[in-house]
């Protein structure tokens, strides 16, 4: 009887156990091969590496959970980012409000392109990212911004047991959002929804209000995580993030949220999160160009993606 | 009896799943020319997987199968059924809306049309006019399918069935047999006596295996009547030398347990009790005209009638579901807007449970969510709105417990119980949830007698707690169970209003 | 079917359905007028006139596969991918092949073809993660190839030598491809089948149609084509790849393919839709930038156009379920 059960919980959670297997591996390979990883200097780049990632990262689940796709994440993270590092000089610390405003704003009309205008939801927020990337392109004119605001700064990078605090909130969010997704009546609809639409509909869930909550969310998160990376680097241009979009599509996927929705959550994403960012942080420390890391992540995406695939034969996928 | 040689005959044909469910046992059947056959019964008789062994989807474990009077082996695929004079009609998804008719009515032929790579399309054209003459279908070749309207579309796929018999086998005259499956589900009233004016037309060159749940529509278009229960062949009816009516047929279909419920049903008057819910002249083209009753706190009111005659409509019009395009309906003081979804329904107090439960269930969730998902207002922490687990647990393990759901504990998948466990998870849902009104559409579809007796029981004691109930269902048993008033329908249109104790009557002749 | 020009001189009531089933038509003849009128000196220019028919040269030649692809419901964003790993192997292989090397796109453009469509039939993963992982990879690889530096590849002048003045002699090579693949698509039972299966995948397998064989087969076609494409692509982009993704490569195709009136959903539209939909896109494209807005602007632009004609498109899709 025991055996069945664990049998069939392993058959339905393939993809987690593997990354776990995986994390585990390359934790020790990597430690074996340069002992320069887990050195406390070594954890204060991991820890850097997946802060501000897990959050962009988490904003992604819950939109993976509803079933649908946000192509625009790392587009909000880079306006929140870089609206900060234009205004902070202007406006001090209440730049932040101001990018999680402009921010969820994007994600409203992301969510009401899809939610309301029945758009597809990788087609939307494909669309708006370029949008997005216009917007802040913009704003930006193309330069390097560079912030000197101690306050700002002192978000990020204070260090409080040897590590830095921007890992701090980036836990603490995380936890916010696990707390969101495991215990509010809001946590339960956004599983509903991913799970079974017409039954949400019939179980009294506002579907059309709900999903754009959700986008929104993603947008809230995506401009947080642009605060805070703006915070921990003190600069950047429109160059920022190139190449995120891949790695954390990959983290989500990793984690054990699986694409057709109704499952997973932000819970499972950091075990994705760290197993692509430390691979990542891994690699740059051994040297290994960014364009292999590139390949390698996009073929963890893909790998992933096949090991959580909705296999049931009813289904249509295109 | 017919002397000629059938053109289709099967003879015992048996076929078991898994070793364990017998879907077929011993039936026999032929089809000659010119005919119309039916075949009727309960989900679950075996129809389908008897019309899967004729359409060729999969071979039978025994049986004979003869054409035209030749034993021949059983098809294994559609192509080898069309080479032994076997077409079908598919009740849905057999359409494909962005082809034009003429490339439609070829599809999968093409090869016969082709030089070299190139499809010869004016040849094709050409041959659609003339096939299109040949059936009576009045319309334009290049239009999309998408266009047509459905009872057109339907008889396009009749059709395109019988060409692709004739293309099979290389011959234009070739005798055909025609399987249509439910044909008329997705048509309106008008649409469903076009389509049979068709096949009576038809009825001179092709025969056709009408599968259908409609006995009217049985009754009326067909000649001989094959009955199908537990899969057996239990009824053979001969129209042309016998008088068959309604009631023997469901009689035939459902067997003899019939009526003999026990449910103590109270004989009190609702009419003084306030209204809860009103229809007037709710309309929706095409299903259902002029509808209008009230609802009255604690009563329960049925929708009588056959399939086709508009009660699923209705009852999916008051959830939400559907829309009406005239007239109005009332809940409580509130209007009820046509465009509302389901969901503001259930806030107005209306909450829609069907049988089938993969529109009501998270099958990837546990029991315990799955109850709690319509009842999240009461599994609140008291002063914050976050989700208290403890409730939450105590909620689900009393409604396991009161409907003896059986589970291995309230953490289990709901995906891996029985049907009908399923079933008593949506009732006891509800149960807690406590609506004003429920709308009950086939509650208790394939379940075995216990659990429906404890669903029934459920169902009564939410009505003695005020809980007013709308039925649609193909039982009579559950009309006499549940229901003050019976409402009955045809046509998509009020016939009679029954009290519980007239309409037993009427069902018991 | 070939072009604003067709459409025009066709008899009355054949071009009035024609208008109906191809809104870019008049979409198309609007923005030529219109910015012809407010722009007369810089639109009509002959140098103007060559940048549109060589912009529309680019984008055609990366959307007409992903045009096959997106009838059948799909999306394949592997095209820009092709041609850059492609360059960089025909840099690598120049001195063993000579101008054999060459042929390493067509051979790419099928292998992942190939094995796009195998893994999205067997595994079930959806195309547009796919396409976009493997065009992350493809991109990655073709970094790591470069060894950091840009690379040209010299020896195929000939294939863009210009014949005539003005006119991007790109243009003639592809003039043979679009043919083919509207002829695929029109005039053979693959376009048919391929149609049926994007409006209704499963009456398309009731049908009797080999499903799975079809689609791999699209995604092969678009391989292939992207993979020929790039031939001409390489050289007539100045016979070197980039070594970083650019957005605006990868997603003007994708406009020009809605704009053209393909519903990504499938069952519609394909390369003859696409023609027009380019040339439109082209045409306002150029218009806006010899408008002289800032360029920053024309990518947004570039965007909310995209986002635009998606939600105009959109509009047809009653009781389909979305994600």
């Amino acid at each position: 009887m025991a055996t069945s059960t664990l049998s069939r919980w392993f058959h339905g959670n393939v993809g987690m156990v593997t990354s776990v297997i995986a994390a585990i591996a390359i934790i020790a390979i990597f430690q074996i091969i340069n002992p320069f990883f887990l050195s406390p200097q070594g954890r204060v780049t991991l820890v850097y590496a997946m802060s501000y990632f897990l959050i962009v990262a988490c904003g992604l689940t819950f939109v993976i959970m509803i079933g649908s796709f946000d192509f625009s994440v790392v587009s909000m993270l880079k306006l929140g980012a870089i609206i900060c590092a234009l205004y902070i000089d202007d406006l001090g610390l209440m730049v932040i409000p101001l990018a999680l405003l402009a921010c969820t704003a994007m994600g409203f009309i992301n969510g009401l392109l899809f939610a309301k205008f029945k758009v597809p939801s990788f087609l939307a927020t494909l669309g708006m990212s370029m949008v997005i990337e216009g917007i802040a392109l913009y704003l930006s004119r193309g330069f390097l911004h560079i912030i000197s605001n101690r306050a700002f700064r002192s978000i990020a990078v204070t260090f409080i047991a040897g590590l830095p605090s921007i890992f701090y909130w980036a836990l603490a969010i995380w936890g916010v959002c696990i707390f969101i997704a495991l215990a509010t009546p809001f946590g339960r609809q956004i599983y509903a929804i991913g799970g079974n639409p017409t039954a949400a509909s019939l179980c009294g869930i506002n579907v059309v209000k709900k999903r754009i909550y959700v986008f929104m969310l993603s947008g809230f998160l995506s401009g947080l995580a642009g605060i805070l990376y703006m915070a921990q680097f003190g600069g950047g241009s429109i160059e920022m993030g190139a190449d995120m979009s891949i790695p954390l599509f990959a983290s989500v996927i990793a984690g054990g949220t699986s694409l057709a929705g109704g499952t997973g959550g932000p819970q499972r994403t950091i075990l994705g999160v760290i197993l692509i960012t430390w691979t990542q942080a891994g690699m740059s420390m051994n040297a290994i160009g960014h364009d292999i890391q590139l390949v390698v992540f996009a073929l963890i995406a893909i790998g992933m993606s096949i090991l959580t695939a909705n296999r049931k034969t009813m289904s249509i996928v295109k | 009896m017919r002397t000629d040689i059938p053109i289709v005959e099967l003879k015992g044909v048996n076929k078991t799943f898994g070793g364990v469910v017998q879907a077929l046992s011993d039936v026999s059947i032929g089809i000659y020319k010119n005919e119309v056959v039916g075949v009727v019964g309960e989900n679950g008789a075996g129809k389908s997987t008897l019309m899967k062994i004729l359409a060729g989807v999969y071979p039978p474990d025994q049986g004979e199968w003869y054409y035209t009077g030749t034993k021949t082996t059983f098809p294994k695929n559609p192509k080898e059924a069309a080479k032994r004079g076997v077409g079908i009609v598919y009740q849905e998804k057999g359409v494909i809306p962005a082809l034009k008719v003429y490339q439609y009515l070829f599809l999968g032929h093409e090869d016969k049309y082709v030089h070299n790579t190139k499809l010869d399309i004016e040849q094709m054209k050409t041959f659609a006019k003339k096939t299109l003459n040949e059936f009576h279908i009045d319309c334009d070749i290049e239009t999309f399918m998408y266009d047509l309207p459905p009872s057109t579309q339907k008889m396009i796929e009749i059709a395109k069935a019988i060409l692709s018999l004739r293309l099979e086998q290389g011959d234009n005259d070739a005798v055909s047999v025609i399987i249509l499956d439910e044909p008329t589900a997705p048509l309106n009233l008008e649409e469903r006596q076009e389509l049979f004016n068709y096949i009576l037309k038809m009825k001179k060159t092709t025969s056709f295996v009408l599968v259908s749940h409609i006995m009217h529509e049985v009754l009326e278009f067909t000649d001989r009547i094959y009955v199908l229960r537990d899969g057996e062949l239990v009824d053979h009816y001969n129209l042309s030398e016998e008088e068959v009516t309604e009631k023997d047929l469901f009689k035939a279909i459902v067997g003899k347990d019939f009526i003999e419920d026990t449910a103590a049903h109270e004989t009190i008057d609702y009419t003084n009790e306030e209204i809860v819910l009103s229809a007037k002249d709710l309309t929706r083209n095409g299903s259902y005209y002029d509808i209008s009753f009230d609802l009255h706190k604690g009563e329960g009111i049925g929708f009588f009638g056959p399939a086709g005659s508009g009660k699923s409509e209705i009852i999916k019009t008051i959830a939400g579901i559907l829309n009406y395009d005239k007239g109005s309906l009332i809940v409580g003081e509130k209007k009820a807007d046509t465009r509302e979804l389901p969901h503001v329904r259930l806030i107005k107090g209306i909450g829609y449970f069907c049988g089938e439960t993969e529109k009501q269930l998270f099958f990837n969730w546990t029991v315990r969510k799955n109850i709690s998902i319509v009842n999240i207002e009461k599994i609140l922490q008291k002063r914050f709105p976050v989700l208290n687990y403890n409730t939450e647990k105590k909620m689900a393990e009393k409604i396991v417990d009161t409907f003896k759901i059986k589970t291995p504990s309230i953490e289990t998948d709901c995906q891996s119980l029985s049907g009908g466990n399923k079933q008593k998870i949506s009732v006891g849902k509800w149960f807690e949830r406590r609506p004003d009104i429920l709308l009950l559409e086939d509650p208790t579809i394939g379940i075995d007698v216990g659990a429906r007796k404890d669903i029934f029981e459920a169902l009564l004691e939410l009505k003695r707690k005020g809980v007013s109930i709308i039925l649609v269902s193909d039982d009579p048993k559950e009309y006499t169970t549940l229901c003050n008033k019976i409402i009955t329908l045809k046509g998509g249109r009020i016939q009679k209003v029954l009290g519980n104790q007239e309409f037993r009557e009427v069902i018991a002749t | 079917m070939n072009g604003a020009q067709n459409g025009k001189q066709a008899i009355p009531p054949a071009w009035t359905r024609i208008f109906k089933t191809h809104p870019s038509i008049p979409l198309l003849i609007v923005l030529i007028a219109g910015f012809s009128i407010i722009f007369p000196k810089r639109f009509l220019t002959p140098m103007n006139l060559s940048s549109i028919l060589g912009q529309f040269v680019t984008i055609i030649l990366f959307a007409l596969g992903p045009s096959m692809v997106a009838t059948i419901g799909s999306l394949d964003l592997s095209y820009v991918g092709i041609w850059m790993l492609g360059g960089m192997l025909v840099w690598h292989l120049t001195p063993s092949l000579g101008i054999f090397a060459i042929l390493i796109y067509p051979l790419l453009g099928f292998l992942t073809g190939l094995m796009v469509g195998t893994i999205q039939v067997k595994a079930k993963v959806p195309s547009f993660i796919l396409t976009l992982s493997l065009l992350a990879a493809y991109s990655g690889l073709t970094s790591i190839l470069s060894g950091g530096y840009p690379r040209m590849v010299r020896g195929y002048e000939f294939l863009t030598g210009e014949l005539i003045p003005r006119v991007p002699t790109a243009l003639f090579w592809t003039i043979p491809l679009i043919v083919i693949a509207i002829y695929l698509m029109r005039g053979t039972k693959i376009g048919t089948y391929l149609y049926a299966i994007g409006s209704n995948e499963e009456g398309a397998r009731l049908a009797g149609i080999n499903v799975n064989r079809y689609k791999i087969l699209t995604f092969v076609m678009s391989g292939l084509f992207t993979g020929i494409g790039s031939i001409i692509q390489f050289q007539h982009l100045g016979g070197s790849v980039p070594l970083s993704l650019n957005m605006n490569t990868m997603t003007m195709p994708l406009v020009a393919i809605v704009f053209g009136g393909t519903l990504l959903t499938g069952g519609s539209g394909g390369p003859d839709r696409t023609i027009l939909g380019t040339l439109a896109f082209v045409v306002l494209y150029r218009g806006l930038y010899i408008s002289l807005i800032n360029p920053e602007i024309l990518q947004l632009i570039v965007g909310l156009l995209l986002v635009l004609s998606i939600v105009v498109a959109s509009r047809g899709l009653r009781g389909v379920s979305i994600t």
